[in-house]
């Protein structure tokens, strides 16, 4: 008798753990959809493959574990915001972990500049200023972090996952306008700080 | 009560006809203007750049705008490893539950590459289609063009033929000759 209602019970467990991993599929079919251009952005916003590696697994984590395991309702919405804002946050996290050691490095010696983005470099190399490519793109990147939220998404999902106006608007609930006013206004600050950063280098 | 349905599917599908006309309509001169807005008031207008050439406020705004969008290119110009993709799935799937994680469509995922766009992938073929295009109009048109010309010709000359025997031998005989 007692063995009847053992197996009955592994019976049900397994029935249910089925029906909850079939439930969950739609995890892999999405990986499978926008993978490729959630790597694409957040290795624009990141510039490192080990960075993009985790913020892409926090990103599905999140999707799997978001109301109870359940489906949200626009997938390909939740799925680019979240990633967006994982790398961001890690970008922050970044950003003032350098500043401390920028700091920490100007206490500590005078000859040496460390610069905002961290590279160590002498004073005749900070001359070159934007030519430096990987500079402008280092100095991009933290200033896109420092955007307001509303701004820092359309540019993020227009210029860094290239996604069409029509789609940055469905993706953050606004119209196609609004977006385009948005990315405007956020291009307009952009070149704001990138300048007060080349003056400040120079 | 039929003949009501039908009414108001007409009228629906006539609405929805002019519905859809007027968007047409709206979608046509919204792009006339932005046109014409870009031609007369974007960078590229002539007193713009006229203008450009003489301020340097905004020569300077012109440049920090144009570093930015550099910056952007930069961006996306950068290459990252081909196996990025399957190294990400990997780390994900690893977190997933057993079952997810087992399954053949996580095997496929976990060595799946970046795959080029399918516009991208046509892209290369799209001269050749071009060409073969344009050979099959030429074909088609020559052919047309051909069998009109013959049977354009073919009824000229069966008119010339009758007039001829018409003067010559009468109507009555012409008209014999050419209905047999």
């Amino acid at each position: 008798m007692t063995d009847n209602t053992v197996s009955c019970g592994l019976v049900w467990d397994l029935v249910v753990s089925q029906s909850v991993d079939q439930s969950q599929r739609w995890v892999l079919t999405t990986m499978q959809r926008h993978g490729g251009e959630l790597v694409t952005m957040l290795w624009r916003i990141l510039g490192n493959e080990q960075d993009v590696c985790d913020a892409y697994q926090s990103t599905f984590l999140r999707l799997a574990h978001c109301e109870a395991g359940k489906r949200p309702k626009h997938t390909k919405a939740y799925v680019f915001r979240t990633a967006s804002n994982v790398a961001v946050s890690m970008l922050r996290r970044k950003m003032a972990e350098r500043n401390r050691l920028a700091a920490a490095a100007d206490a500590g010696t005078t000859t040496v500049k460390v610069q905002d983005t961290g590279n160590p470099r002498g004073n005749e190399a900070s001359v070159d200023g934007d030519l430096h490519t990987k500079d402008l793109q280092d100095n991009l990147r933290l200033c896109i972090a420092r955007l307001p939220e509303h701004l820092r998404n359309v540019v993020t999902l227009r210029d860094l996952a290239e996604l069409p106006y029509r789609q940055v608007g469905k993706v953050l609930g606004i119209s196609a306008a609004t977006a385009r006013v948005y990315r405007c206004k956020a291009i307009r600050l952009l070149a704001l700080w990138m300048n007060r950063e080349k003056r400040r280098e120079q | 009560m039929t003949m009501r349905i039908e009414l108001r599917n007409r009228k629906d599908s006539s609405s929805y006809k002019t519905r859809n006309q007027n968007g047409d309509k709206c979608r046509r001169i919204r792009a006339r203007l932005h046109k014409a807005i870009a031609n007369h008031l974007g960078l590229e207008a002539i007193w713009v750049q006229r203008h450009v050439a003489m301020c340097p406020r905004c020569q300077h705004r012109l440049a920090s705008v144009g570093r930015v969008n550099l910056a952007f290119e930069l961006l996306k110009s950068q290459p990252h490893s081909l196996d990025l993709l399957s190294r990400a799935n990997t780390q994900a799937i690893g977190v997933l539950k057993r079952t997810l994680r087992e399954g053949p469509k996580a095997d496929k995922l976990k060595t799946k590459r970046p795959e080029p766009a399918l516009a991208e992938k046509c892209s290369k073929y799209t001269h050749s289609t071009a060409n073969v295009a344009a050979c099959l109009a030429i074909l088609l048109l020559t052919k047309f063009g051909v069998f009109s010309c013959m049977d354009k010709f073919q009824t000229q000359g069966q008119k010339a033929l009758k007039q001829y025997y018409a003067s010559q031998v009468g109507q009555d005989l012409a008209d014999e000759i050419f209905v047999a």
